[in-house]
């Protein structure tokens, strides 16, 4: 029979094949039950991860793509608007143009109108200012000579005056 | 602790392996450190069963979640698993050699772990005070036990032993399965272009097949000898540090003096506690990473000497890691 030692060195064949025996059963039982889960667990993350890194990566290429195309796309877009608002500018200024031209126009125009109906005013007024005075003209004559001047009277003595007045104007 | 320890006054006394009282298998006594084995490896399975049902992938219906693990031992598992894996492992013996190796190297290097941190654990103290509170006593003869379960068992050359045989047989049937007799013996005799060489090369063939066979048996025994002087270094200070209180009672020192080192040695048994778990960790990662390598060994000869010179020159944690950190994987045969 064997008995336990005090020298930590000293061999115990007993638990020496315990542990061979027990150490084999285990691996073996953790080969079988315990590591191709673990191992197809992290295989299964690996190339999920690595699955979602290759779509973030395409994604981001995809859009760049996009990106570039939408920044030509932008470009074309600001191109035309500017040309068209050089294009509505040009229109703007020839209709500005246009409407000034006619305003200045329809300006002088009036201004014109607005000049002879002056002149036309100006020339009823004399002649009736000069018909009034040639009325009083002969009132006060017609006073001064006492006597009582028939319509007649009055409107030769009128068109006496007015000749006379035409003359000296003439 | 220092009230269990106090009863005796030979550190060794309780790192060496003991029988458990009146328990015997085949008229030889049942050693505590084969009950912690057998207790440490069943509950090594079912604990990494537990943590492989949270790690492995769950049904489609779970969308992406299924892909996460659950619980935090878990994903320490998983991170531990991942890294030996991907950064210890494949560089040093390539995709094809891990793949066939890692289930073994894995089971080698979590068995290692859980026996010496729960040779961390005072359950022989534990149950000692257990049945000093009950007021049961055992006739016990010398170097037994009335503990059924604790202790450390790397501390054990006998467990040791028995983990680098297995190492040892692995090792060469790899050597066997990848190179064939003919070629294993050419590895003994210093490869190929030496064998097949000028015959004046012949002249140191002799010599290192004598060393290269005698490598064959250093190799494991080094592993053995490495793991057991750790635990056993570890553990004997640990245990002297705590007895710092019982020897300043038998010393008869005052009160004050007695209550000053005790403090003083609890609060040293905590930090070199950090430390032996840190050691737990680092001489399973080195047992289980150095049979790695000498696996590797025996598959291409290029690497071979390349990988012996560090771990001569080196020797060690020191060696394994400058080897592991070049990060270069061996091309392979």
């Amino acid at each position: 029979m064997l008995i336990a030692s005090s020298d930590p060195l000293a061999f115990n064949l007993l638990p020496f094949l315990t542990t061979i025996v027990v150490f084999s059963i285990v691996a073996l039982a953790l080969g079988v039950f315990v590591w191709p889960k673990i191992l197809k667990g992290l295989d299964d993350r690996n190339a999920k991860i690595l699955h979602e890194i290759e779509s973030a990566e395409a994604a981001r290429v995809a859009a760049g793509l996009k990106q570039k195309e939408f920044e030509a796309k932008l470009a074309a877009a600001l191109e035309e608007s500017d040309r068209m608002l050089r294009e509505a500018r040009a229109a703007a200024l020839r209709l500005g143009d246009e409407i000034r031209a006619k305003n200045e126009s329809d300006l002088a125009d009036r201004a014109r109108r607005a000049g002879e109906e002056i002149e036309n005013a100006r020339r009823t007024a004399i002649a009736e200012l000069e018909a009034h005075a040639a009325s009083l003209a002969v009132a006060i004559a017609g006073r001064i000579l006492e006597r009582e001047i028939t319509p007649a009277d009055q409107k030769r003595m009128v068109e006496q005056s007015l000749a006379g007045m035409s003359s000296t104007r003439g | 602790m220092s009230v269990f320890l106090a009863s005796e006054s030979d550190p060794v006394a309780h790192i060496v392996d003991k029988g458990v009282f009146e328990l015997t298998l085949w008229d030889n006594p049942v050693m505590l450190s084969m009950i912690t084995v057998l207790v440490c490896a069943v509950g090594l399975f079912f604990v990494l069963h537990k943590a492989a049902k949270a790690i492995e992938t769950g049904p489609a219906s779970m969308g992406n979640r299924r892909y996460l693990p659950n619980g935090s031992f878990s994903a320490v598992v998983e991170v531990v698993v991942a890294y030996l894996r991907n950064e210890m492992l494949v560089p040093v013996m390539g995709e094809r050699l891990t793949k066939r190796y890692l289930s073994f190297l894995l089971s080698m290097f979590f068995f290692i772990l859980t026996l010496n941190v729960m040779g961390l654990i005072p359950f022989v103290e534990i149950q000692d005070a257990i049945y000093g509170l009950m007021g049961k006593s055992f006739n016990l003869q010398e170097h037994q036990t009335s503990a059924i379960f604790g202790g450390a068992a790397t501390a054990s050359i006998s467990v040791t032993g028995a983990l680098a045989l297995i190492a040892f047989i692995v090792i060469q049937a790899q050597g066997f399965r990848e190179l064939g007799v003919k070629g294993w013996l050419e590895h003994l005799c210093g490869g190929h272009e030496l064998v097949h060489g000028s015959i004046f090369l012949w002249l140191v063939v002799p010599i290192i097949f004598a060393v290269e066979f005698f490598g064959l048996f250093v190799k494991p025994a080094a592993l053995a000898i490495r793991l057991f002087a750790n635990i056993v270094a570890g553990h004997t200070l640990l245990i002297t540090v705590t007895m710092f209180g019982a020897m300043a009672i038998k010393a008869g020192l005052g009160t004050t003096s007695v209550t000053a080192i005790t403090i003083v040695s609890g609060i040293g048994a905590i930090l070199i506690t950090f430390l032996e778990v840190f050691v737990a960790g680092l001489q399973a990662f080195i047992f289980m990473f150095l049979t790695a390598v000498f696996i590797s060994l025996m598959a291409h000869e290029d690497a071979a000497g390349h990988a012996e010179h560090e771990i001569v020159g080196g020797g060690g944690a020191g060696a394994t890691a400058s080897h592991a950190s070049s990060g270069v994987a061996h091309p392979q045969h």
